[in-house]
């Protein structure tokens, strides 16, 4: 696969010293932050020389004993669990049906997933909370994880719907029903087998998203349900080595997140409208 | 088939998208449109344009203007950038360091919020890595012109998220430009320039344009990196718009009201014309 592909003509050989310069402005650009989180939380001091004075894990240890650490951490796995079931609910069978029943639906769909990205996250949770101002929903995390779904959910479809495409779902269920499957048959052994790969990186990326998903946590539920990321904004005012652990924290889950997503879709380059977040 | 069965069956299709647009109106459609028209509504539900009157004093004028001024210049630089990184990376020879890099860009545009605003302070804070580098090695006092927690320090930090998005953006679009169009041009008597400025930047136009206004977008609706890096320091539409939810400072609610909308007119017009862009550009691209 190496060399299988030369973008153009009399490139094959050695990069210019130009463009090794501008990869290497790119590399630093984009490793130096994350290498100096990784690096500046097991230091010591580091604040007069190039390298840190000495290392040590008490930045860790502190967090493990911070009573918040492992209650933020449970209330954002609930919410990112939620959020991940509530998209599968919605979206995955809401993508089957448009796709075999009701292609006239299709730019409704288009459009309505594109929506969110107009949407600032400050907005949505102003009109939320004014809209929704009675008990028991005012404020409360359901509130937040109806959010986190309507902006997560443009992920799970075109994860999904990608993958629905690129399969002949008329012609597999034609197969398997003059095989003797009933409709619940061709469901779960054929269509849900056949679309997993879109389903299992459409729920790792909704998962992650919702996981450091901050503004919407923030300012819908507030302190009353206190979430990692509001942890970590706490503490960046607080205690400068603790929310460095933090932060290496939701990078490596970051890391892990993605390289998983990449492994489970095969593929590099992502389409244009793969990549669009909601901030 | 007759008529009757034919809608019948229409509407059962339809019938089965209900679970998704009841949840697409509840929590979506209606709040907003209901935000829109309490923006125009006064205490006793009397058309008013006082909110907007309201809006328009200096603090939230320079608010907006912080806004566009921060997503303006963030999506300018991450264009740039993002355009000159993505033909390199897409002209390097070995496709390895090719899928290396995109996977890279793949992450670190999702790095944004607290997280990121961290490691900026501490590789750019007063005492940060590189502030000590460059103050110890080259002499260089970057403070106090400079700072992580003014409108310079969030710039950086918002192109570290931008500028992998667009690399993301323009590499398929480079993809688009066929080895044999330069080749054509080449054999007519096209040199570099006039094969980019004749054929080469046309048609990488519509993903310029998709991009830098999909980046401006992606700055204005930001929220987290610059609440943690600036609290209040610095005046951005969408921290104003968060103060008239939390309470944190007396506001009128009308006033947050007013600017949501603001913010939704800008973020939307950019929306639209990023889909009309990359569907124009989405013909080059396609195979």
């Amino acid at each position: 696969m190496q060399e299988s592909k030369q973008p153009e003509k009399g490139e094959v050989g050695k990069p210019g010293w130009l463009q090794v310069l501008t990869i290497v402005f790119f590399l630093f650009y984009m490793l130096i932050p994350i290498i100096a989180t990784y690096i500046f939380s097991v230091a010591t001091r580091w604040d007069k020389t190039i390298l840190p004075e000495g290392y040590t894990l008490e930045g860790y240890t502190e967090v493990a004993k911070n009573p918040y650490f492992l209650i933020t951490l449970k209330n954002s796995l609930v919410l990112s669990v939620l959020s991940v079931v509530l998209n599968l609910v919605l979206i995955v069978p809401t993508v089957y049906w448009v796709h075999v029943h009701l292609h006239a639906a299709k730019p409704l769909l288009d459009l309505l997933m594109i929506l969110p990205f107009g949407i600032p996250g400050v907005v949505l949770a102003l009109s939320l909370v004014q809209v929704y101002n009675f008990q028991p929903i005012h404020r409360s995390p359901f509130l937040l994880a109806a959010a986190t779904v309507i902006f997560t959910m443009p992920y799970m479809y075109r994860s999904v719907s990608n993958n629905i495409e690129a399969i002949d779902i008329p012609t597999l269920t034609e197969a398997a029903q003059s095989l003797g499957a009933n409709m619940v048959n061709v469901l779960t052994r054929v269509i849900i087998p056949n679309i997993f790969p879109g389903i299992l990186s459409g729920s790792l990326l909704v998962f992650a998203t919702v996981f450091a998903e901050f503004t919407l946590a923030r300012l819908i539920v507030g302190a009353s349900f206190k979430t990692f990321p509001m942890l970590l904004v706490e503490y960046t005012r607080k205690d400068g080595t603790i929310a460095a652990g933090l932060s290496v924290i939701s990078f490596t889950i970051a890391w892990i997140v993605s390289l998983l997503i990449l492994w489970v879709s095969g593929k590099g380059i992502k389409s244009t409208s793969d990549v669009i977040k909601a901030r | 088939m007759n008529n009757s069965s034919r809608w019948q069956k229409a509407i059962s299709a339809w019938a089965g998208l209900t679970p998704f647009l009841l949840f697409c109106l509840a929590f979506e459609i209606v709040p907003i449109i209901l935000l829109v028209r309490g923006s125009f509504l006064d205490k006793s539900g009397h058309l008013t344009t006082a909110h907007y009157v309201d809006a328009a004093t200096p603090l939230y004028l320079k608010s907006i203007w912080n806004s566009v001024k921060l997503s303006g210049l963030t999506a300018a630089i991450g264009t740039l950038l993002g355009v000159f990184i993505g033909y390199n990376i897409y002209r390097w020879p070995s496709k390895r360091v090719q899928e290396l890099l995109i996977t890279l860009s793949d992450v670190t545009t999702n790095f944004a919020g607290a997280p990121l605003a961290f490691a900026f302070i501490i590789v750019l804070g007063s005492n940060g890595i590189v502030t000590q580098f460059l103050l110890q090695y080259l002499g260089l006092k970057i403070y106090p012109t400079f700072s992580v927690y003014s409108f310079s320090g969030l710039t950086l930090a918002y192109v570290y998220f931008q500028l992998p998005l667009m690399v993301l953006l323009i590499i398929p679009a480079f993809a688009g430009i066929k080895k044999e169009w330069r080749e054509s041009a080449t054999n007519l008597g096209a040199n570099t320039f006039a094969f980019w400025w004749n054929i080469g930047i046309p048609i990488l136009a519509p993903s310029l344009l998709a991009g830098f206004v999909l980046l401006f977008a992606n700055a204005f609706g930001a929220y987290a990196t610059a609440y943690t890096l600036t609290g209040s320091r610095l005046s951005l539409v969408t921290l104003q718009i968060g103060f008239t939810i939390t309470g944190e400072v007396l506001h009128d609610p009308g006033i947050g009201q007013a600017l949501a909308v603001g913010s939704l007119l800008i973020m939307g017009t950019c929306i639209a014309i990023y889909q009309v862009a990359s569907n124009r550009a989405r013909q080059w691209t396609r195979r």
